[in-house]
């Protein structure tokens, strides 16, 4: 299918931007949702500017690009950020410090190669000083990053060598928990009192708000959720006009509407609330099994450092046992970590420790691409009829 | 043979040349400008003979802003959905500096290389 397949706007029936946006969204199928949201906004905002300055659909869609042509260009924009800025800073610095050795194009094409395969650009670049150092760095880099990836395949214990295990368990630990609390407060504040104003229409106004706060708020979820949990989130808004509507004025009236049409609104609502029991609960567990593995991971370094496991002041009836051995205080009331105790301590804590980041990365990959989907669901636009 | 290789330096310039371009197109603007201007502008001053599709140029302004490059904010639009429009960095500035300043010394080069081969017309 290509772009030669819409039909002309001169069917009444067919808009042909919404045409080709189904053609889009099919060739982005296999992409990843984020991704292909923004790029169908990206096309649609486009588009719509190109006819409303006056060419025609047919012109505007064959300037745009083919759905095929458009979906290899958005395939190849890089997973992660910085890489790229990072070879051309290489770069440049190098061509700075060299006098007159002929610099060529091939500086920004090592770059791109750098940023995407260090063995690519390490080939690439010979061509050029500026851009072999470039390479250098990044084949240095591209090695280290390497062995970093080898130790994560580890069995069991390779999660500790994931930075996207660590940022959820802030996530969950931290950040998550609070964030959660601060918008269900907002949501049930602002929805009681508008429900409870309702007979008095000031309610309504109220509501809208509060849906348009909830949209506001899922896509700053969004972002944090991108930041600690490592999976894309759109980087546009849904346009205010979705797919397949032919508006060309967006007023007042026609936002708010649009806003109570949108299944995102209501989504993004649900989640808000939604997600304070759940967040409770990840952050519960997240903070018991995280404080009791270090806790029992600290124990044995307090020993070996000399130091008491802890102090206490009780009567002969109370017994406290750590391990299945009983731990008696001194005559200070200090209590020591029983002899043959450390190891096994240790080890449990090790294993509390592991099971959390298993358990955050878990979570964390259900909560994202719950976010996600929230972010990126629309009403599938209709196949269209000739 | 030949009529495959006829395109290819044209694509593997484009590919070398396109984010200096936009980069130029978008230093220039006076204001924010939005993807669309700046499509437009690309076009209206494009050689004839060249083209370049519209839509690449999104994928390339994402990764340009991912990169530090470019910074972005949303614009209300009477025309439909609120439009991304950009304006360069620092490090976009700076990058920009020294693409043009490789430009013109790779341009110096392959002209002077060039004009060896002239009597072959």
């Amino acid at each position: 299918m290509n772009s030669a397949d819409i039909p002309s706007d001169q069917s009444p029936s067919l808009d042909p931007v919404r045409a080709y946006l189904l053609q889009l969204e099919l060739a982005l199928e296999s992409c990843d949702p984020a991704l292909r949201h923004d790029a169908l906004i990206d096309a649609e905002v486009h588009l719509r500017a190109s006819i409303a300055a006056g060419t025609s659909p047919a012109q505007a869609i064959a300037e745009y690009g083919s759905p095929e042509e458009i979906a290899t260009a958005y395939r190849s924009i890089p997973t992660t950020g910085g890489s790229l800025r990072s070879a051309i800073s290489a770069s440049a610095a190098s061509a700075g410090s060299r006098s007159e050795t002929v610099a060529s194009a091939v500086d920004r094409e090592a770059s791109v190669s750098a940023a995407t395969s260090a063995d690519t650009s390490a080939t690439t670049s010979a061509t050029t000083s500026a851009a072999a150092s470039a390479a250098a760095a990044h084949s240095d880099h591209g090695a280290a990053s390497s062995r970093w990836k080898s130790l994560r395949r580890i069995p069991l214990v390779g999660v500790w060598f994931h930075p996207i295990a660590w940022r959820s368990l802030a996530y969950f630990g931290i950040i998550g928990f609070p964030l959660a609390l601060a918008y269900f407060v907002w949501v049930v504040t602002v929805g009681t009192i508008a429900l409870g104003m309702l007979p008095i229409l000031i309610g309504l106004p109220l509501l809208v708000f509060l849906l348009g706060s909830a949209r506001a708020l899922s896509l700053f979820e969004g972002k944090v959720v991108e930041l600690f949990l490592g999976v894309r989130m759109p980087r546009r808004t849904q346009p205010v006009v979705g797919i397949g509507e032919g508006a060309s004025q967006v007023g007042f009236w026609s936002r708010i509407l649009c806003w109570l049409r949108d299944i995102r609104s209501w989504l993004s609502l649900g989640y808000l609330v939604g997600n304070f029991p759940i967040s409770l609960a990840a952050f519960t567990a997240t903070l018991t099994l995280s404080v009791m593995g270090l806790v029992l991971v600290g124990m044995p370094i307090l020993d070996l450092f000399g130091l008491p496991i802890g102090v206490a002041e009780m009567d002969d009836s109370t017994r406290i046992h750590f391990l299945f051995t009983e731990v008696k205080p001194d005559a200070d009331g200090k209590l020591w970590l029983p002899p043959g105790a450390a190891i096994p301590s240790f080890l449990l804590g090790f294993c509390f420790l592991t099971a959390t980041l298993w358990l955050v990365r878990g979570m964390g990959w259900v909560y994202a691409h719950v976010v996600q989907a929230i972010q990126v669901a629309r009403p599938r636009p209709a196949a269209p009829t000739r | 043979m030949s009529a495959p290789l006829d395109d290819k330096l044209e694509r593997d310039l484009s590919v070398g040349t396109a984010w200096l371009v936009v980069l130029a197109t978008i230093a220039r603007a006076e204001e924010p400008i939005h993807g669309y201007e700046i499509a437009r502008q690309l076009a209206a001053e494009a050689p004839e003979g060249l083209s370049f599709k519209q839509g690449t140029l999104y994928p390339m302004l994402r990764t340009m802003e991912s990169e530090g490059l470019l910074r972005s904010a949303l614009v209300p639009s009477s025309e439909g959905p609120a439009r991304k429009c950009f304006t360069l960095t620092a490090d976009g500035r700076r990058v920009l500096v020294a693409w043009h300043d490789t430009w013109r010394r790779t341009n110096k080069w392959v002209n002077r290389v060039l004009g060896g081969v002239d009597e072959l017309r």
